[in-house]
């Protein structure tokens, strides 16, 4: 159990620690894009069994972003598609072997988090102006401006635990499993934590859809 | 040696209590919110779609309530930052 909670370190580069968390990092980033290039490697028009999985993966995300804001899909598809995929990759990779999901560690989450805090400004601003993103700010009066800051900082900390609580808790569950009895009874639970990892996955990314389609949104007056 | 099995045991029972509490409001919001969208799916099946999709956004601003006890008791348990004051 204790190594759930204090980081593992592997080895030093230049001084700095390289944790489990970092090489596990590694590991997902390597598999997707080995994935991804294999895939595309040759794209056909008849799309062969993979590349249809991922064409329907990139029309999902798409079809949600268009459902918020409409007309963007193609725009933010970059951001939102490789979020999902990294999270949700990332979220289920506790189950090979030596390997701790990334998003348990909260200094991951708390990145992805502040990814989506610095993608909100930059598509306001890219889309509506600086002067209309900022508008927001002090809309309906100026007395709001400290309340739209908090709920910013808020939301961002509110993404990060979300996704690093639901993934620890999930791990700790299935270590506590493991300690009572290894054999068999975790892998209904492990089974189980696919699912939260896939769930935690959609959630962060209608939740960066739904922030980022509210800052681009033209209101009136 | 007596401040600190009391300390031990305070702090222990405060991360069980708190989680037995913590769970059981955003528990009872998240049942009420996952009937009302029932309600609404069956009485509209056309609307499924949106009303999922709201009902998630929910769901998981609901959930992270719940999340925040989890962390609080976690933090209580293995990275209590008064544990260095207590056992010297």
């Amino acid at each position: 159990m204790e190594e759930l909670f204090n980081p593992q370190v592997f080895f030093y580069f230049l001084g700095l620690p390289v944790t489990k968390t970092v090489v596990s990092t590694w590991i997902v980033m390597a598999f997707l894009v080995i994935l991804s290039w294999f895939i595309t490697r040759r794209m056909n028009p008849v799309p062969t069994r993979l590349q249809n999985i991922v064409e329907l993966f990139v029309e999902a995300i798409i079809n949600l972003i268009e459902g918020m804001s409409p007309g963007n899909g193609r725009k933010f598809l970059p951001l939102v598609g490789s979020l999902a995929l990294f999270i949700g990759t990332a979220s289920i990779a506790h189950l090979v072997p030596g390997l701790k999901a990334p998003t348990s560690d909260f200094n991951t989450a708390f990145a992805l988090a502040l990814v989506v805090f610095f993608a909100v400004p930059f598509y306001g601003i890219a889309m509506r102006g600086v002067r209309g993103y900022f508008r927001e700010y002090v809309s309906p009066s100026p007395i709001l401006l400290p309340f739209h800051i908090i709920s910013e900082i808020t939301r961002t900390f509110s993404l990060a635990l979300r996704l690093f609580g639901n993934i620890l808790g999930e791990e700790i569950i299935i270590g506590i499993f493991f300690l009572l009895s290894p054999l068999f009874v975790p892998i209904p639970m492990m089974l189980f934590s696919v699912f939260t990892g896939v769930i935690q996955a959609y959630i962060f990314t209608i939740l960066t859809v739904v922030y980022i389609s509210a800052a681009v949104e033209v209101h009136e007056g | 040696m007596q401040g600190e099995i009391l300390f031990l045991c305070v702090t222990v029972f405060t991360a069980g209590f708190s989680i037995a509490f913590g769970v059981v409001f955003p528990a009872l919001g998240q049942g009420r919110a996952c009937a009302q969208a029932l309600e609404s799916i069956a009485r509209q099946p056309e609307a499924t779609g949106p009303i999922s999709r709201t009902l998630f956004v929910g769901l998981a601003m609901l959930e992270s309530l719940a999340i925040y006890v989890l962390v609080v008791s976690l933090i209580l348990l293995f990275a209590n930052p008064l544990f260095r004051y207590v056992f010297k």
